[in-house]
């Protein structure tokens, strides 16, 4: 027993030092999973409201980019509905009529909803582009309606995915990061995985296309319906492809719509059928499994 | 002013420079080469070696943790700069047994600074342990040796940056006494 407690005293520095870093190493394995914990993130008390008074003095010189941005946005909002609205989807596409027609057991005509969209506004309190997984706080939390794995869209296109939520403020996780991955949809409907390599803020990267598919710089990149965001949005756009030798599969790089550097404002995305989707597809994941 | 206060208001300092002023600023050397790294300079690791050289291990074990930790918990990355710190905070002793020439209890009541030590061997004690800092942080942050020059590019990148702060930071807190001596 003597000789034991000599041996603590002896390495006592030693055993300490290997003690806290198992520590530091469990927590670092829990957050490579994508779910740390919510006390040791930016959404926490202190860093929030540090971060927010500090981004209420920076705010001010940002404001005439953030006009220009939004004015921009809203362009673009009200060719769409120029264009919508020449056309009329909803009453002429022979898509939507037999749907409604044939399914008269309520009397009315009924809409069929696949999913159910609830945008929230958000400022961004911090930002980082150098990280290999970087993180955004906003000024939002669970009191405004934000939840864990609601998806993040700016003016121009995807940015990324709530991950910590306290009262007052959320930090999300951009598609800047290299633990995520987010499905992805060509212009042709060829789907892949965007991901991103942790070199630089403006180059994601499609792997594994197929040599035959014919990709053009300049192409759009559309979110699937497969990925937490909603279907369609702007990913970005291909700028430049390059076929492998070893596995003749295009890789294409591709520069993201959102312009992660200066990021003002964030719309946060609800998808009000998310759970239903999801407790479904966990009941046939369980039933699957033998 | 006591120990205490002076270190705890260092601490406060150093941390808010990091925070707010130095994670902000992403830092690259060039403007559009192609995937030249971007990077923060983390200063932080600076209040660790600025300690008193009576510090016990493991004080300074339990100070580089809660110093990462706090980082950490700005930057979202949870663990990952408390791991980084502690490791110097542990090897801190023995980098200045070996640099100083004598004992370390002689130095009672003191900071490892320029003036006690001479810049010569403070510069090679700060530059040995951010380097560890900076290689053991990029390398368990990016966990990817697919493309280790960019890597390594962007450790030596960050550890220039962060001595030529640590530089600065030394030129304004020193005391000029031994200028006028």
């Amino acid at each position: 027993m003597r000789t034991f407690i000599l041996f603590i005293r002896r390495f006592f520095n030693l055993i300490l030092f290997l003690g806290v870093e198992i520590v530091c190493i469990v927590m670092i394995s829990h957050t490579k999973t994508l779910q740390g914990n919510d006390i040791v993130s930016s959404a926490n008390m202190v860093s929030g409201l540090l971060y927010k008074k500090q981004n209420d003095v920076v705010y001010y010189f940002g404001l005439g980019r953030m006009n220009d941005s939004l004015l921009n946005e809203n362009m673009r909002l009200r060719l769409q509905i120029a264009t919508i609205k020449g056309i009329d989807t909803l009453h002429d596409s022979l898509v939507h009529k037999p749907l409604a027609s044939s399914d008269t057991s309520h009397g009315a005509s009924h809409i069929v909803h696949y999913a159910d969209y609830v945008y929230r506004t958000a400022r961004v309190i911090n930002n980082s582009v150098s990280a290999a997984n970087n993180y955004i706080t906003i000024n939002r939390g669970y009191k405004d309606g934000i939840a864990r794995n609601m998806s993040v869209l700016s003016g121009t296109g995807t940015v990324g995915k709530v991950v910590h939520v306290s009262a007052h403020f959320a930090s999300i996780l951009s598609i800047l990061s290299v633990k995520q991955q987010v499905s992805a949809r060509l212009k042709d409907g060829t789907f892949g995985y965007i991901t991103w390599d942790g070199n630089r803020p403006d180059v994601l990267m499609m792997r594994d296309v197929a040599q035959q598919i014919k990709v053009k710089t300049g192409d759009t990149i559309y979110t699937t319906s497969y990925s937490f965001f909603p279907p369609d949005i702007m990913m970005g756009t291909v700028l430049k492809t390059e076929t492998l030798k070893k596995n003749n599969l295009q890789l294409l790089y591709v520069r993201p719509a959102a312009n992660f550097r200066n990021l003002q404002y964030l719309y946060v995305v609800e998808n009000k059928m998310d759970e239903e989707r999801k407790i479904l597809e966990d009941s046939v994941n369980v039933k699957s499994k033998p | 002013m006591s120990v205490y206060l002076r270190n705890f208001l260092r601490f406060c300092f150093i941390l808010i420079l990091q925070v707010l002023v130095l994670n902000k600023v992403t830092l690259r050397w060039w403007l559009e080469p192609m995937g030249f790294p971007i990077f923060i300079p983390y200063v932080y690791p600076l209040f660790i070696l600025l300690l008193p050289f009576e510090t016990p291990v493991w004080a300074l074990i339990i100070i580089g943790f809660i110093t990462g930790l706090t980082v950490d918990s700005f930057a979202n990355t949870a663990g990952l700069h408390a791991f980084a710190t502690v490791l110097i905070a542990y090897l801190r002793t023995n980098v200045l047994n070996a640099l100083l020439p004598k004992n370390l209890s002689e130095y009672a009541h003191q900071n490892p600074n320029v003036k006690n030590m001479g810049w010569t061997p403070f510069l090679t004690y700060a530059a040995f342990l951010l380097v560890l800092h900076h290689t053991v942080f990029f390398t368990l942050e990016l966990w990817n040796f697919s493309n280790i020059g960019y890597l390594l590019l962007k450790i030596i990148c960050a550890t220039i940056t962060s001595m030529f702060f640590v530089i600065i930071y030394l030129l304004l807190f020193t005391r000029q006494t031994m200028a006028r001596a």
